[in-house]
């Protein structure tokens, strides 16, 4: 048989390592000036961009996409050409994917904190930007399918499979996900709208988890931890069950982020077995991981790489039975909205995606370098102080998270509220400044792997191209029985379709009934259309990121109907592009915030939000005072609303500005008697005009009136 | 490949068919009784599933002692070639008798927890016959466990007794007992047979290994699939479980007569039209308190009035009587931005707030915002009259005290 030489790039490979390492630095950086800001107000400067609602955006993004999806592609650009035997198909698509990648970044991290966003969590990117990203994905998929077809191994391995799983849905969730109507150069609306986006954003948000920080983190440590080990893996058949039960069962989960919602409740309750159901799978993983590490034990001991795979192995085992268990009704009803879902969260970042990555760059740049890492010791060091760091972080979180949620249940005798909502805030202070204290600690053990590994740059030199040989493949022979699974792992198209045939049930099935059932969504006749000022007021909230921080999503709980009012209907929503509902509860839920407070209260409160509520740990938003509305943009935005289906009467966007003006000058007028001045045209009077608007609607509701029900 | 497995399928289709005649009863029965709604009882549904819970440990066990028997039975043929061997073949056909015993009489049990017809009696709603039915299951899946067990414990002690007998050097080196457990629990084979396994796989040097599910992750599978079908037919077939909204006015409820009970008992029971001025030091600093952190950012600490009117004139907007003042802070003026405070708090806090709300009257704040609303008097009457005059004590009081500030 003729062998052939080639040689594996290992240039991408170091490229994407060092934008790994550079991204996530920056990440954690954000991550810790908005854990500061949490209980400093001062730490937000005062600034628009150093503002909490920007600089969150930021973090998530800058850790979900930068430093993991940077990781993920140093993981698959180094193991996929070993695993084929052959180099990435394209040098110049890897190269237009790097750049093209941190391009993106770049583009990602100076939109967010210049207030474009989209206001869909970890979907804030506004759609040049989706575009851009799809177009390099795609790039991405081709350099992958490339080599994969070229390749000189008759049979693809376990980690492929996760590859090929990761780039199909995510092609599929970011498409369906960002369809949104522009109607500027950077601003667009979703194409959903409430019941509907919400159920399309955490079908994606839930998968973004599972196809974006897990699947391609499979593939990864399928390669890494066997090769670091030096074990083989464990279970053959273990990786087929668990793989194919994880990708068809994973996309049916979202849901269980809107439990208790105006969702209907069939797909809440699909959200709740589905995640039961996925405990087997997603261990499948944990299983295989830490069983190939059966007698290598005493390996671990010594070896920090494998101390840092054990422990990413082992938090992906801790948060995929914790997240089930989150998706069941009665413990989801504690917890969410809470710092717990945040404790969660970064078990899976710090844990899983963190130490794998770290795990991986201690064994990747020695190896493409040629030269042993510089220091072990410190390599331990790192991975002691990044241990303390999680737990620092995370138990101080689970214990703010359960305390808040008991706190707001909490009825006195008489049957009233016992706390007010900023009491339960003051009172978790402390864990959020041990928080604080966690991150900085997990973040001073990324600079030592920082000095560490530029230690051991310096000390080799990159081995750009590295010689291979293996022989050139023939038609796969099989030899006498053979395991039903191999017939399709010779496949890597009918690979890619089965995989996304198993995807596209369960998104299909939850969303098609919810877009076309009329009862789903029940309309509610007195819900009408955002007044032009009023629309206006609601891109302020968006571009500020206020949902971060406030949900807006009464659920029908005893303490919550108390503390906020009705809870939220289903036909409420029908005229939000995008849906603001949130995920979380730093300040109090303000679905029924309209008519609570005067005009006055607002805009005191957005100057200065400790004069209203003493203790508050909210920032000030100054800008918006001096700010004037873009009114230029006003019939634009109405045009758009009314393509998505906004009953706005025809030839509206004309008119407008008047209406909006009108409304302004009643809010300037009403201010101006308690003595506050402001112009008619500052953001501020659009973002009043707003909260006074939300959750109002289904008050003018004629209600049934108890003489006809008694007559 | 999967031989092995082939008795566990058995047991895994035995269990549909437990579970598919569980589930089925509604129609199945349809004709007999009304226990249609027996399933949706949720005791029936916990002893349900822990018949189906010790059917798996049952079917768990079998599978264990089955390949304990035959590596008993592989040693016997090697070492004692013909001796003794009935006697293995007995213990195996103990087990399979037992095996099959319980798999015939188990469906039988559970079609008799179906088919048990209307008790006049019945335990927590499910009828006297299902709930003595379903525990005699329980009962006799116990019993089955048991006697595997014993078999199991009978299969390792011959087993021990050869090692110790043969190997006995080698059996310093045994793993603790723990170990050996886990190693069981599961299927671990022994490292050193290893090459067994190895499927000849090689990917860029990783080899991969054909080790079996571990069975407890294989029945936890199941019983999560098992869970989800449970949980929807609760939830959305039976409706024997509240969906959201249910659950709230469940809770409300409860809420309203556990407060009717309390206050049934409690002095707590004040209301706008029997609310006093209360001119107690300890009320009013009760109400005081309430005011300086709460009120006062919209009335300012001294009443004075910002975004909120003023409260030390005698202007007022909804009526300055201790009773109107009540019932402003229990039902709000939502439309004009004061909030309902009756879920925050007490009627007796709200009594206290009031009060204190009442003795600021006449004060003289530093920045008073202009008047709002119309001159409100206390109107003639007995039990007005009492609050004009505790309303000129308390005024006389915040007199007084502040002269002997400034003394």
């Amino acid at each position: 048989m003729q062998v052939e030489k080639f040689y594996y790039d290992n240039r991408i490979v170091k490229q994407f390592a060092f934008a790994t390492v550079l991204w996530g630095v920056v990440g954690m950086l954000a991550g810790l000036l908005i854990a500061v800001q949490i209980y400093l107000p001062a730490a937000n400067f005062g600034l628009p961009f150093t503002t909490f609602g920007r600089v969150r955006p930021v973090h998530t993004n800058a850790v979900i996409f930068a430093f993991v999806g940077n990781g993920m592609f140093m993981g698959v650009y180094y193991s996929l050409q070993r695993l084929c035997k052959a180099r990435m198909f394209s040098d110049a698509l890897s190269k237009i994917h790097f750049w093209g990648w941190q391009l993106i970044i770049v583009l990602a991290a100076v939109t967010l904190l210049s207030g474009y966003t989209s206001g869909k969590e970890y979907a804030e990117l506004e759609w040049p930007i989706d575009i851009l990203i799809a177009l390099i994905w795609i790039v991405f998929g081709i350099n992958m399918f490339g080599t994969i077809i070229k390749r000189r191994e008759s049979h693809l391995y376990v980690a492929i499979w996760f590859f090929i799983a990761t780039w199909i849905t995510v092609t599929m969730l970011h498409v369906v996900n960002s369809f949104e109507l522009p109607f500027s150069w950077l601003k667009s609306y979703s194409f959903y709208a409430g019941v509907q986006d919400a159920l399309v954003q955490w079908w994606y948000g839930h998968n973004a988890v599972a196809f974006f920080l897990t699947t391609p983190y499979l593939g990864i440590m399928y390669y890494f931890l066997p090769k670091a080990a030096n074990r083989p893996v464990y279970s053959y058949r273990l990786s087929i069950i668990h793989f194919w039960a994880l990708i068809f069962l994973y996309i049916w989960a979202g849901p269980h982020h809107l439990l208790y919602t105006a969702l209907p409740d069939w797909a809440q309750s699909l959200g709740t077995v589905f995640s039961i159901m996925l405990i087997a799978p997603s261990w499948g993983g944990m299983l295989n991981g830490l069983f190939t590490l059966r007698g290598a034990w005493d390996k671990v001991r010594e070896d920090p790489i494998l101390k840092f795979m054990v422990v990413a192995i082992t938090c992906y085992g801790m948060s995929t039975f914790e997240g089930p268990m989150l998706s069941l009704k009665s413990v989801n009803a504690i917890t969410h909205f809470t710092d717990w879902t945040i404790a969660h969260v970064h078990i899976g970042a710090l844990g899983w995606n963190g130490f794998l990555t770290f795990g991986i760059l201690y064994w990747i740049i020695p190896k493409i370098f040629n030269t042993p890492l510089y220091s072990k010791k410190l390599a331990t060091t790192h991975f002691w102080i990044g241990t303390i760091g999680i737990i620092l972080y995370a138990i101080p979180m689970y214990w703010a998270g359960f305390t808040q949620a008991l706190m707001w249940k909490q009825f006195t005798e008489e049957g009233t509220l016992k706390f007010q909502f900023l009491e339960t805030v003051t009172h978790i202070i402390p864990m959020y400044v041990t928080r604080s204290v966690g991150g900085l600690i997990y973040l001073s053990g990324v600079f030592i792997m920082v000095y560490n590994l530029v230690k051991t740059v310096k000390s080799g030199s990159l081995i750009a191209d590295e010689a291979a040989e293996a022989p050139a493949l023939t038609k796969a022979e099989t030899h006498g029985k053979q395991y039903w699974h191999r017939w399709i792992e010779a496949r890597p198209i009918q690979m890619l379709l089965f995989s996304l045939i198993l995807v596209a049930i369960g998104g299909a099935l939850e969303m098609v009934p919810t877009f076309l059932i009329k009862s789903n969504i029940p309309t509610i006749a007195s819900v009408k259309p955002y007044t032009p000022l009023e629309l206006q007021g609601r891109d302020i909230y968006i571009r500020e990121g206020c949902y971060l921080c406030h949900s807006q999503m009464v659920r029908p709980f005893r303490d919550e109907v108390a503390r906020y009012g009705e809870y939220s209907k289903a036909g409420e929503f029908v005229y939000d592009h995008p849906f603001q509902w949130g995920s979380k509860r730093t300040g109090p839920d303000l679905a029924r915030i309209g008519g609570k407070y005067p005009d006055s209260w607002h805009f005191n409160h957005m100057l200065e939000p400790q004069s209203m509520s003493p203790g508050s740990i909210m920032p000030s938003y100054t800008w918006l005072f001096d700010n004037k509305i873009d009114t230029a943009i006003t019939p634009a935005k109405i045009r758009a609303m009314q393509t998505l289906g906004v009953p706005y009467p025809a030839g509206y966007d004309k008119v407008a500005n008047a209406d909006l003006m009108q409304q302004a000058n009643l809010i300037r007028i009403n201010l101006k008697i308690e003595k506050l001045i402001t112009p008619a045209n500052a953001e501020i009077v659009a973002l009043i005009a707003y909260l006074q608007r939300v959750g109002t609607d289904i008050k003018s509701a004629p209600k049934p009136t108890t003489a006809a029900a008694v007559n | 490949m999967f031989k092995k497995y082939s008795s566990i399928s058995y047991w895994v289709k035995t269990l549909v068919v437990v579970i598919s005649i569980g589930f089925s009863s509604n129609d199945a029965f349809a004709a007999g009784p009304p226990k249609a709604s027996e399933l949706s009882n949720p005791l029936a549904q916990v002893l349900l599933v822990i018949i189906v819970g010790l059917l798996l440990a049952i079917g768990l066990l079998a599978n264990v002692i089955l390949g304990a028997a035959q590596v008993y039975l592989q040693r016997f043929k090697d070492e004692r070639k013909k001796s003794n061997a009935a006697k293995t073949v007995a213990v195996l056909l103990l087990c399979f008798t037992s095996t099959a015993l319980f798999a015939a009489e188990v469906p039988a049990a559970a079609t008799t927890a179906a088919d048990a017809a209307a008790g006049a009696d019945s335990i927590a709603g499910l009828s006297m016959s299902s709930f003595y039915a379903m525990i005699s299951i329980i009962g006799l899946e116990l019993l089955i466990l048991l006697v595997l067990l014993y078999n199991l414990k009978k299969l390792l002690a011959k087993e021990a007794a050869v090692v110790s007998a043969t190997e006995a050097p080698e059996a310093i080196a045994k793993p603790s007992s723990f170990f050996q457990w886990w190693d069981n629990f599961n299927s671990f084979r022994p490292i050193h047979e290893e090459s067994t396994i190895d499927l000849g796989h090689n990917y860029d040097g990783i080899r991969e290994l054909d080790n079996r599910l571990p069975p407890w992750w294989l029945y936890g599978f199941y019983l999560t699939i098992i869970f989800a079908g449970i949980y929807l037919y609760r939830y959305h077939v039976a409706k024997s479980a509240p969906l959201s909204k249910e659950e709230l006015a469940i809770s409300l409820e409860q809420a309203a007569a556990d407060k009717e009970e309390y206050l049934k008992k409690s002095a707590n029971k004040v209301d706008e039209n029997t609310v006093t001025y209360l001119s107690g030091a300890a009320d009013l600093d009760a109400g005081k308190k309430v005011f300086s952190t709460i009120c006062a950012a919209c009335h300012l600490p001294d009443g004075g009035g910002s975004v909120g009117p003023n409260l030390t004139d005698k202007y007022w907007i909804h009526g300055g009587g201790i009773k109107d003042i009540f019932k402003t802070l229990k039902y709000g003026w939502p439309e004009k931005g004061m909030k309902s405070w009756k879920d925050d708090y007490s009627p007796v806090q709200l009594a206290q707030i009031a009060s204190y709300v009442k003795s600021l009257g006449g004060t003289k704040p530093a920045k008073p915002k202009d008047p709002q609303g119309t001159i409100w008097e206390e109107k003639a009457g007995g039990a007005a009259s009492d609050s004009t005059k505790a309303v000129k004590d308390s005024t006389k009081a915040t007199v007084e005290k502040k002269v002997v500030a400034i003394k």
